[in-house]
Formats: structure tokens, C-alpha cells, sequence
């Protein structure tokens, strides 16, 4: 088991620079999650720490030691690939032997340990199978297998659920968990997935090109968000941003106007920055954040395009003048039928951030 | 459904027609002229006539030996030598690679008959460059063309030369199959280079070697350019006459199709017979 620590780190493919500095601390024994959109360097962080790439910039330490210089087989990782990566031409059994084999581990030793995996991934049955002969989630399964027996002191995932049907995803999310648990051994786990990134995290680390936008726990980053980019990646359906404009300013508060809802107005306690009287802002309000009318602090009438019954829950969409807006509202049979409604935001369950996505605390 | 297949096969009469002509009855034929003594017209049904003195002939158990043992040592070392060469082409350390896999294919695509002259030339006794070669670093010179054992590798180098690059490039496309995060993952289970070459690669890689092994020992069993041209008819005194050329010269100089026939049949059949032992020795286990 082993603390990992990211300080300064940076890639670069020629000349392109892909994660500018990357500075992360990872406590021995947890679960960590980096997130981000396609293509914001993920998968690259993760190849880093595993020693799969080189690193361009800055330190990775993984228990105390840095490991810039550290060959991938010897920094005591083990990773699970998003194609699982196992070795076709070998039964299950061999492929999770295989490299305690080909480094001479004691036989006794090499079967406890894949006898152990077996048993806590539920794949006794399936020892003499060949990946081709297995479904994606049994595939999953043995990738993540193969990692338990290596023993390693830090668990690398990259997407290791993409390839599988929404159900499945959830099973092995909840296998996952409950390895991490078992185990106790640091993870980290990479995935463009919000949803597994808030169910799977002890603390989230959320990417954006090649840039940390924030770290930090599920629900603190869902209350309090750094910016408008951590605010809509987070969270589903996504938080609705609502273009606004400062028109009074005082000590503690500012009033801003919702220029696209007809004029309503909505007081804002503030404690840091105090934007300037019309200046252009943003208000974010999560589709679970409206109330009903008079419940609130600024009421706005919408007018529902499509409303989506999940069962619990539903979702309305509408197209309040030229802004989309997404609202969750009770289940009930009696209000599908009418289009049009008033909707509350409430100034302590709404974010405020300034044009460039900045938040305004 | 009928009549769109009615209509297919009428445009593929033609090809289907030539196909039998030129290629469906010669098959039947020479199986029947086998069965024939052809030493006089007209031509007689004799079932023992070729197939019998084929039994005692030493002139075709020196042939079959020698194809044999061409098969035995060129293709095993050819085949490996084409691994070597489709690893090092898929280096990502190796410059300038479409240049390589041009190179390698070269060979297969020069002139038999130009080739041929020129590795006369370069084994010739005197003047030979390879002999000089030799002579450089001290060692003796070899009279290659003269002698039994030297010709046979002549012929060996030869045909490995001319086909192992050919091999080369059909075994590359093989490894650029196996996917790099395999590599990585034996990499992260600490396996180093060369067990990850003994014990993914080559596994990945059997269908493809398989297929290649079964191209050139099809290629070796007929094999008649290299002894035709660069070691002459076979020589010295038959000692590289392969079964190609004893059919050619019994079928084409002494015009005993019959007995052509019944070496032709015997080279398929053989080569039948040692693909099917390769692929039931390689099979995939169950
Ligand atoms: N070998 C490479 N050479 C050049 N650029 C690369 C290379 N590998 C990745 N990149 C670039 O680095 C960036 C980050 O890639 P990375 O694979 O880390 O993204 P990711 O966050 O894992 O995305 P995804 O969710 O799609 O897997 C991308 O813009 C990609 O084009
Ligand atoms: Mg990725």
C-alpha cells in the first residue's frame, strides 16, 4: 500500500504540451477518481503513474519514492485496461498466473494468490475458459483478477466499465467498491463518466485539457463547485447556467436581473468579489434546485417542451426564451397535461460565476 | 433470388469454361496418363507401368531426398530468419521503414532468370565475391558449383533469399494484429522483452508462421528455378536434383509424360501429406 503524489507533473507528445502541471496528492488507501471530458489527458496521468509513458515534467511518487526514473514493472502498480488486455492465447488460470510464473514465484504461493482472486471475483468456474469464450463482464472480471494477484500496492483503472451495458456497469461499479473495501489498497480510477466518478470516489480529481480544475470529495464538489466547468460536468442532467446581469450592489449581497426570464430578480448573498454593477454574469441552478412557486426567492415562469417521467422523478425541458432549461419536478400524473409553470430558484441553492467560468463566491 | 444466381452464373461461364479446359481436366488428365505408358505411341493403359518403376527408381529417391532435405533445413530457417526480419521491421526505433518493406519484398519481384546469373556470379569459384569474402577473412575458398554439399546450401541461401523477405512482410502484418496493450500489460506483470517475444508473440503469431510454413513447403516440394538455373540441371552429377526436375526432364526432355505425371501426383500428394501433419501438430488446442 502506498501513498502517490503528483507535483508539477507534465506531458508533452513533441511539441504539444497535454497536462500542464498536474498537482496531486493521493492518501494511501484511497479511492481516487480522475474525470474529465474526451481527450483531457486522463488516460495519459494514469500512464504516467503506471510508467507506460514518459514523464515530461515535475515527480510522480508512489509510497515516499519518486518514481520518474523507476521502470513500469518495478513501481509496485497494477493496471486494469479499458480493453482488458488480456492474453488471448491463455485460459483464465494462465492469465492470471502469468507473471508470477514467468518470474519464478513459488508455485504454492503463485496458486494461493489466483485461487484468492478467483474466489473474490466469483470466476472459480471459469479457470479453463479463454477470453474468447467469456462475456465483456467475465473479460472485466479476469483484467481485474489478473491485478489482485500481482498484490500490487497501487490499482490503476482506465475505463475499465466502458465497454459493458449500462447494467452491467452498475454491477461491477458495486464490485469495484466493494474490492476497494476488501483490499484497502490506494485506487485510482480513471473514467469520462460522472455518475461513476460520484458512486466509486473517496475524492475526485476533475480534468480539463491537460488542466486540474479541482479535487476533492463527491458531494463537495457537487455543493461547491470551483468553476462553471467542475459545476456542469458534475452532477446529471446537467446544472442549468442562466445568462444574468448585475444591477445593484451592496455590502453583503448583489442583486442580479435573469435578463432572459422577463426581468426577474434574484439577491445574491456574496462574501468575496463583488462584481461591478452591469456586468454580465451567470447564475447556475441545478435541475433538482427548483421549488415551487412562492417557495423561493425568484420565481420564473417556463414553458415545458418535453417532459421525461423517469418513475421517481421527472424531467422537464424547457425553452424559456433562448435559454434551455432542464427541471426536475415531482412525479404526477395530473400535471403532464399542463405546459405552462412557475418555477423557484433559491439564492442558497444557486452559484453564481463571473464570463470567463469563474465562480463568484 | 433464383434467377439473380441464373444470371450470375451465366456471366461466369466463360471464366468457368476455361477454368475446366485449362485447369479442372489437365488435373484428370495427368492422373490418367499416370496410369499410361508413354515411352511408346500410341499411348497404352498400364496401371503398374510409372507407378511401379517410380518405386524403384533411384533417380527419383535421390530427387525426393533432396527436396526433403531442402524442405527440412531451408524452410525452418527461412521462416525464422522472417521473424527476426518482421520484428526488426516493426521496431519504432527503425528509420525509414516503407523503404525496409520495399527491400524486403524486392526479391520476389526480380527476374528468376537475372537472379539466378547473378548469384553465379557472385559464388563463382575465382571471381566470386563471396569466395573473396571468404578469402578475406581467411578462410578457404569454396568450390560451390562442383560439389554436393556446398551446392545444396547454394541452393538453400538462394531460395531463403529470395522468398524470406516475402515471408517477412506477411509475418508483419501478423505482430501489427497483436495489440500494443498486451505488451503493456505483460510489461506491468513484470515479464521482460525477450519471455514477452517466447511467450505472447510467437503464440500470436502461429496461425501466420503456420500459413507461411505451408506456402514454402508447397514452394520447396516444386522447387525447380534455383536448381534449374544457378546450379545447372541439377548439378553436380544430380546432386541438387529436386523432384521439379526430374519431372522436367522426364516429361519436357524425354517427353515420358506418364511417368512426369506420376512424380507430379507423388509432389502434390507429399505435400498434402506434410501440410496436414504441420496443421494437425499446430492445432489449436481444445
Ligand atoms: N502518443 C500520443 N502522441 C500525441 N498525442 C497524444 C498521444 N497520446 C495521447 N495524445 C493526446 O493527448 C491528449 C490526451 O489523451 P488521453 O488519452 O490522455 O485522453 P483521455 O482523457 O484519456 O481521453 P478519453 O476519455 O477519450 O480516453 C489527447 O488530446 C490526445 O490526442
Ligand atoms: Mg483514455
Amino acid at each position: 500500500m502506498a501513498a502517490v503524489t503528483l507535483t508539477n507533473v507534465v506531458k508533452r507528445f513533441g511539441v504539444f504540451e497535454i497536462v500542464h502541471g498536474a498537482n496531486i496528492d493521493i492518501a494511501d488507501g484511497e479511492f481516487v477518481v480522475f474525470v474529465g471530458p474526451s481527450g483531457c489527458g486522463k488516460s495519459t496521468l494514469l500512464r504516467m503513474i503506471a510508467g507506460l509513458e514518459d514523464i515530461s515534467g515535475g515527480k510522480i511518487a508512489i509510497g515516499g519514492k519518486v518514481m520518474n526514473d523507476v521502470e513500469a514493472a518495478d513501481r509496485g502498480i497494477a493496471m486494469v485496461f479499458q480493453s482488458y488486455a488480456l492474453y488471448p492465447h491463455m485460459t483464465v488460470e494462465q492469465n492470471l498466473s502469468f507473471g508470477l510464473r514467468m518470474n519464478g514465484n513459488p508455485k504454492a504461493d503463485t496458486e494461493r494468490r489466483v485461487k484468492r482472486a478467483a474466489e473474490i471475483l466469483c470466476i472459480d468456474e471459469l479457470m479453463q475458459r479463454r477470453p474468447k469464450q467469456l462475456s465483456g463482464g467475465q473479460r472485466q472480471r479476469v483484467a481485474i483478477g489478473r491485478a489482485i494477484v500481482r498484490e500490487p500496492q497501487v490499482f490503476l483503472f482506465d475505463e475499465p466499465l466502458s465497454n459493458l451495458d449500462a447494467e452491467l456497469r452498475v454491477q461491477m461499479r458495486v464490485e469495484i467498491s466493494r474490492l476497494h473495501k476488501e483490499l484497502g489498497v490506494t485506487m485510482i480510477y480513471v473514467t469520462h463518466d460522472q455518475t461513476e466518478a460520484m458512486t466509486l470516489a473517496d475524492r475526485i480529481v476533475v480534468l480539463k485539457a491537460g488542466n486540474v480544475e479541482q479535487i476533492g470529495a463527491p458531494l463537495d464538489l457537487y455543493d461547491d463547485p470551483a468553476n462553471r466547468f467542475v459545476a456542469g460536468f458534475i452532477g446529471s442532467p446537467k446544472m442549468n447556467f442562466i445568462g444574468a446581469k448585475v444591477v445593484e450592489t451592496s455590502n453583503s449581497a448583489i442583486i442580479i436581473e435573469l435578463v432572459n426570464h422577463g426581468g426577474a430578480r434574484l439577491r445574491k448573498p456574496l462574501r468575496d468579489a463583488f462584481p461591478a454593477i452591469g456586468a454580465e454574469i451567470v447564475l447556475g441552478v441545478r435541475p433538482e434546485h427548483f421549488f415551487e412557486a412562492g417557495e423561493g426567492d425568484c420565481d420564473i415562469p417556463i414553458k415545458a417542451d418535453v417532459t421525461e417521467h423517469l418513475g421517481s422523478v421527472s424531467y422537464v425541458y424547457a425553452n424559456a426564451g433562448p435559454e434551455e432549461l432542464i427541471v426536475e419536478r415531482e412525479a404526477s400524473r395530473q400535471r403532464a397535461g399542463s405546459d405552462h409553470f412557475t418555477v423557484s430558484i433559491k439564492a442558497e441553492r444557486s452559484l453564481l460565476f463571473d464570463k470567463s467560468g469563474a465562480r463568484i463566491r | 433470388m433464383r434467377t439473380q444466381n441464373a444470371t450470375a452464373y451465366r456471366f461466369l461461364t466463360p471464366y468457368l469454361l476455361i477454368f475446366a479446359i485449362f485447369w479442372i481436366w489437365p488435373i484428370i488428365s495427368s492422373f490418367l496418363i499416370s496410369f499410361q505408358a508413354t515411352r511408346t505411341v500410341p499411348w497404352r493403359f498400364a496401371p503398374a507401368f510409372n507407378w511401379g518403376r517410380l518405386i524403384g527408381d533411384p533417380a527419383f529417391y535421390n530427387a525426393l531426398k533432396n527436396t526433403l532435405l531442402i524442405l527440412v533445413i531451408q524452410v525452418p530457417v527461412m521462416i525464422s530468419l522472417a521473424i527476426v526480419m518482421a520484428v526488426l521491421l516493426n521496431s519504432p526505433l527503425l528509420k525509414a521503414r516503407g523503404l525496409y518493406r520495399f527491400a524486403f519484398f524486392a526479391p520476389v519481384v526480380v527476374g528468376e532468370v537475372a537472379y539466378s546469373a547473378v548469384f553465379r556470379l557472385m559464388f563463382s569459384l575465382d571471381f566470386g565475391i563471396v569466395n573473396k569474402l571468404l578469402e578475406s577473412v581467411g578462410l578457404a575458398k569454396i568450390d560451390w558449383f562442383s560439389n554436393v554439399t556446398p551446392a545444396m546450401a547454394l541452393i538453400m541461401i538462394a531460395v531463403t533469399w529470395r522468398w524470406a523477405g516475402y515471408n517477412a512482410i506477411i509475418i508483419l502484418a501478423g505482430l501489427q494484429s497483436i495489440p500494443e496493450d498486451v505488451y503493456e500489460a505483460a510489461t506491468l506483470d513484470r515479464v521482460s522483452k525477450l519471455k514477452q517475444f517466447f511467450h505472447i508473440t510467437l503464440p500470436l503469431l502461429k496461425p501466420v508462421i503456420v500459413f507461411c510454413a505451408v506456402l514454402s513447403i508447397i514452394g520447396t516440394m516444386q522447387l525447380f528455378t534455383e536448381p534449374f538455373l544457378i546450379t545447372e540441371r541439377g548439378g553436380p552429377g544430380g546432386g541438387t536434383e529436386t523432384l521439379g526436375l526430374l519431372l522436367y526432364r522426364q516429361g519436357f526432355r524425354s517427353l515420358n509424360f506418364g511417368y512426369a505425371s506420376a512424380v507430379a501426383y507423388t509432389m502434390a500428394g507429399l505435400a498434402i501429406a506434410i501440410t496436414l501433419v504441420q496443421l494437425w501438430l499446430t492445432r489449436e488446442p481444445k
